[in-house]
């Protein structure tokens, strides 16, 4: 397979894992998360039966690997308060309550081990300090008084 | 007799300086490789993550300065700004580091591989400095004042960086290969 035969491939591969398999999932942060669930936590190789079947190991990887850099640029760039309705929406959405799931994602911040291998360190790092954010907006919107007043 | 202990110790001198070059503890690749390296990292870091427009934009954004301002506790806005801090200390110290690592690329390698005019290089190395003057004002401001302080200096450090990029990416172009500098020429070869 030439190069350019394999990038139209891969670009094939990629539309059918944006429309088929992410479809479902409208938020970047479900996105991504599944997206790194796909992934080999030693080799960094992602593998989904289907679409391998479909087309080849080699071209589902990389139209897997291509997605996980696109959703991760898109939460990178997403305002906060975007951010704030995409964990909302995730935690509503994985059925486990809410103050479980803040507990384990500030304790064992599983979201570290959720970006693509190429990432610039910078953006991942922009990354976590603005879920760190998140999660505590979302856990301050829980409790019962939470009127706003300046920072002394 | 004279003559003979002349070139012995000509000979003697020679065989210590080349003792000496053997023993170096460093030795450089040829043509100064790890520098060239250094200088693409430097370029890529630059180009990919420490200056794409929308990426610090979105750190210094005054909607999510807003947001947690009007719609949290103070202890949320003290996380957010504590947080914001963080990033923007590491988003100078970086940029610096890389425009530092280029400089020093240009100021020791470039000259043999570009052929960069008198002007062009004039116009680099106040380019330079006024990156480098910059970041510091910039670290200065967010440790006195916090990360939203010195945002109209952002833009300019920004453009700066981008004219430094553009420069480098010129005299870094030949390590990049054939194909991917002139892809028609490939796409031709292709068809």
């Amino acid at each position: 397979m030439t190069k350019t035969v394999k990038q139209m491939e891969v670009q094939r591969a990629a539309e059918d894992v944006r429309h088929r398999m992410l479809a479902g999932l409208p938020q970047p942060l479900s996105r991504f998360i599944y997206l790194a669930s796909m992934r080999d936590y030693n080799t960094g190789v992602y593998y989904h039966d289907g679409l391998a079947d479909k087309f080849s190991l080699e071209v589902a990887c990389e139209a897997l690997a291509d997605c996980h850099r696109e959703v991760f640029h898109e939460l990178v760039t997403s305002p906060l308060a975007a951010l704030v309705g995409q964990m909302e929406a995730y935690i509503a959405s994985s059925q486990v309550r809410t103050h479980e799931f803040l507990a384990t994602w500030k304790g064992i911040e599983p979201y570290r081990v959720a970006v693509p291998v190429e990432a610039d360190p910078f953006a991942a790092e922009f990354l976590f300090s603005n879920l760190k954010i998140a999660l505590a907006i979302v856990e301050d919107h829980l409790t019962p008084d939470r009127s706003p007043s300046p920072v002394a | 007799m004279i003559q003979m202990l002349l070139f012995s110790s000509i000979g003697v001198a020679l065989l210590a300086l080349l003792y000496l070059f053997a023993l170096r503890s460093d030795p450089k690749p040829e043509g100064g490789a790890q520098a060239l390296v250094g200088a693409r990292g430097a370029l890529t870091s630059l180009r990919t993550g420490l200056l794409p427009l929308d990426l610090v934009e979105r750190v210094f954004a005054q909607d999510d300065l807003e947001f947690v301002m009007s719609r949290s506790n103070p202890r949320v806005q003290k996380i957010f700004l504590r947080e914001r801090k963080k990033i923007a200390l590491a988003w100078v110290t970086q940029v610096r580091k890389q425009v530092l690592n280029l400089k020093a690329f240009h100021s020791g390698q470039s000259r043999l591989y570009a052929g960069l005019d008198a002007r062009t290089e004039i116009v680099l190395a106040l380019n330079f400095i006024s990156l480098l003057v910059l970041c510091r004002a910039l670290q200065a401001a967010f440790y006195l004042r916090g990360p939203f302080a010195a945002r109209p200096m952002i833009a300019p450090a920004i453009s700066v960086g981008a004219k430094i990029c553009s420069v480098s990416e010129r005299s870094l172009a030949f390590l990049t290969p054939g194909e991917q500098r002139f892809p028609e020429a490939a796409g031709h070869r292709e068809a």
